[in-house]
């Protein structure tokens, strides 16, 4: 593998919880707990999981909207490495050219009052590139690309002038306006219909390659997943407990969570009978987590080695399947 | 024989009177629902399918207007009774399990006198106390919760124990029809698939007919016998689940079904689908769906399609159905 363009050491996110008279933090979330991956220039990986496992704060993290509370994220940029979390504010907006995000919610996260072109044009003005004409220029030959066409027809117009679908476009023209190497996709088709879904899908694989991005691409759904990602990270509780090559994870999952999600996943054919769920319990937070395996309490294999050891390290157990599982073998990838 | 069918929706055109305009929200769809049947309405947003869903119960919104059709419950005309009649059937005959279980419950009363109250409304003659809360302990064991939860408040349950108390609510009356409109929409995959395989066991075990709502062709897949597609206010395919997603013959649907991505079998190419559902103040003429139908011909603008039998009860509105491919494209994504 070519040198890592984004390499995440023992990130951690901890939130507090207010507690008592006077407010005072005493408990913990868990968000992001010591999670490690790493993206190769033009890779997309997936990170995928339920409601509250920490996907969308790792997001975060990573373009900096959020400060870890411990832990490394290092970009490649131009043949050195910025250190995320220590940058300066010089370094900042050359990061922010660098590194973009897409958001779930295309009817939030655009400004009402702003047209097409002065959102789109936005980073262009804050990073002072080029004259008014050619940011004209390059906003048309944007959205030309994102398949608003002709882009003059859409230029003047506002979000509410939009359907969902155009505007998930406007924002993906958004955010590879500056040509980022680096883009952070928070579920941006889950709010869309299936028609236009896939053509959003679509669209971003085909800007991945001509843009030569890597995308980091949170997801709760597997199969969106699949056809997106070249490699998937499934997070539990703050914690990633598999990681590998899309392909390999969906065909031999091997942590007993990624199993059970997995199962749980409704499948488009009617003849298709699938799995019993093996899983236990419900979801719980993690606040205070206890240092055992952070599955422990809903898995149904849990032995006395998950009860005494401390959560497993995320192993490869063969071929670059991670897993954090003290019941999985090496060699089982 | 087959038996007579316990629902009829027949030939139903609903519309919303707006400042704009009539919105044409529901437009001559019939179907019909045998007892024990699970029937799968499936389609985007603004399809029409939860327009239906909440004229079967009229509990639709105040500027709905229904122009004409009927929807008969075991013959009788619902459209025509009159508001306390229907009150009767509501719960009792037909009850719905809603979208957004988080929003279902009034805050202030424990969940088990939310329910108390449904059954004190319908039981004739009246359930004593003590029948009362035997049965919603019942009701609660059946669709898995403690039955000591009765006495909590809506907050204290998590989203998947909300929407197994809004099905243990919808059950309390004894329905033959359950509507579960988007039932596990807002929930994680997990906790979808629990409450899905609860609710198929229940309907079997009780025999009720239900009629899923989803715009997730995945979940229908799962739960249903049959299944109707529904594009801009119109069902464009009806028929037995297995075989219109083995055959689907309405090129919306042949499409819908290519562009739905699985994690089972092959990476398959999806096909996207172009432009966007049509406004319904000024629906396209002709068959709704001809300006983004790869198969449409000249006549597809002018004359709208009638359903048209094409199987063993299967049926498209669609003028060129044998254009459609037989079977979903299973190339590979490169």
């Amino acid at each position: 593998m070519s040198e890592p363009l984004v390499k995440v050491d023992q990130l951690t996110k901890l939130f507090p919880v207010s507690r008592g008279m006077f407010r005072r933090p005493v408990d913990f979330i868990h968000a992001v707990d010591g999670v490690s991956f790493e993206i190769a220039p033009g890779e997309s990986l997936g990170l995928v999981g339920e409601s509250g496992c920490g996907k969308t704060t790792t997001g975060r993290l990573l373009v900096k909207l959020m400060e870890p509370t411990s832990g490394q994220i290092l970009m490649q940029d131009e043949g050195s490495l910025i250190d995320v979390a220590h940058i300066g504010s010089d370094d900042l907006r050359r990061f922010r050219r660098r590194v973009q995000m897409i958001f779930q919610d295309p009817y939030e996260s655009m400004n009402p009052r702003r047209t097409v072109f002065e959102t789109v044009s936005e980073p262009l003005a804050v990073q002072n590139i080029g004259s008014l004409r050619e940011r004209e220029d390059r906003v048309a030959q944007m959205l030309q690309l994102v398949g608003l066409t002709p882009p003059n027809t859409f230029l003047f117009r506002y979000p509410h002038e939009l359907s969902g679908g155009q505007r998930q476009r406007v924002a993906i023209a958004r955010a590879l306006v500056l040509d980022p190497s680096f883009v952070v996709a928070d579920e941006p088709t889950s709010m869309l219909d299936v028609s236009i879904r896939i053509s959003i899908m679509e669209l971003m694989l085909e800007l991945a390659d001509a843009f030569d991005v890597s995308y980091l691409y949170i997801t709760h759904d597997l199969a969106v997943a699949r056809y997106m990602c070249d490699r998937i990270a499934v997070m539990y509780l703050g914690k990633i407990v598999e990681l590998g090559d899309t392909e390999e994870v969906l065909s031999n999952p091997l942590h007993p969570y990624t199993r059970a999600l997995l199962s749980a996943v409704p499948v488009p054919d009617p003849t298709y009978r699938k799995p019993e769920v093996e899983i236990k319990g419900g979801i719980t937070k993690a606040i205070n987590p206890p240092s055992e395996c952070r599955f422990i309490e809903r898995c149904p294999w849990a032995t006395d080695i998950c009860h005494a050891s401390e959560h497993p390290p995320l192993e490869d157990k063969g071929a670059g399947h991670f897993v954090a599982c003290h019941l999985v073998d090496k060699g089982a990838g | 024989m087959s038996s007579p069918p316990l629902l009829e929706v027949d030939r139903l055109v609903m519309h919303y009177v707006t400042e704009k305009g009539e919105v044409s929200a529901v437009e001559d769809v019939s179907f019909s629902l045998k007892k024990g049947e699970a029937l799968g309405l499936v389609g985007e947003s603004g399809c029409g399918k939860t327009s239906i869903a909440m004229s079967l119960l009229r509990l639709q919104a105040d500027n709905a207007v229904f122009k004409s059709g009927e929807i008969r419950l075991n013959g009788e005309n619902l459209l025509a009774l009159p508001e306390d009649e229907m009150r009767r059937h509501r719960w009792k005959d037909i009850a719905m399990v809603f979208q957004g279980a988080m929003n279902a419950w009034n805050p202030v009363y424990r969940v088990g006198d939310q329910i108390r109250e449904a059954l004190d409304l319908h039981f004739r003659p009246r359930l004593s106390d003590a029948e009362v809360t035997e049965r919603i302990s019942r009701l609660f064991e059946m669709v898995g919760l403690n039955p000591a939860m009765a006495n909590r408040y809506p907050h204290e349950f998590s989203g998947g124990m909300r929407q197994r108390a809004i099905i243990a609510m919808a059950l309390s009356c004894d329905p033959s029809i359950i509507i579960a409109d988007e039932p596990t929409t807002a929930l994680d995959v997990i906790v979808q698939d629990q409450i899905l395989q609860e609710l198929k066991k229940i309907q079997e075990e009780l025999g009720m007919a239900i009629i899923y709502i989803s715009h997730d062709i995945a979940v229908i897949a799962e739960v249903t016998d049959t299944i109707g597609i529904m594009y801009a206010g119109k069902l464009v395919e009806l028929g037995p689940t297995v075989e219109v997603f083995a055959r689907p013959k309405h090129p919306y649907a042949y499409l819908l079904l290519s562009s739905t991505p699985s994690v089972t079998g092959p990476r398959r190419k999806l096909a996207p689908l172009e432009g966007e559902p049509p406004n319904l103040l000024n629906p396209p003429t002709g068959c709704r769906f001809h300006p983004r139908c790869p198969y449409a011909t000249e006549r597809c603008s002018i004359d709208e399609p009638p359903m048209e039998v094409v199987g063993d009860g299967h049926q498209v509105a669609c003028w060129n159905w044998q254009e459609v491919p037989v079977t979903i494209s299973q190339e590979a994504r490169p």
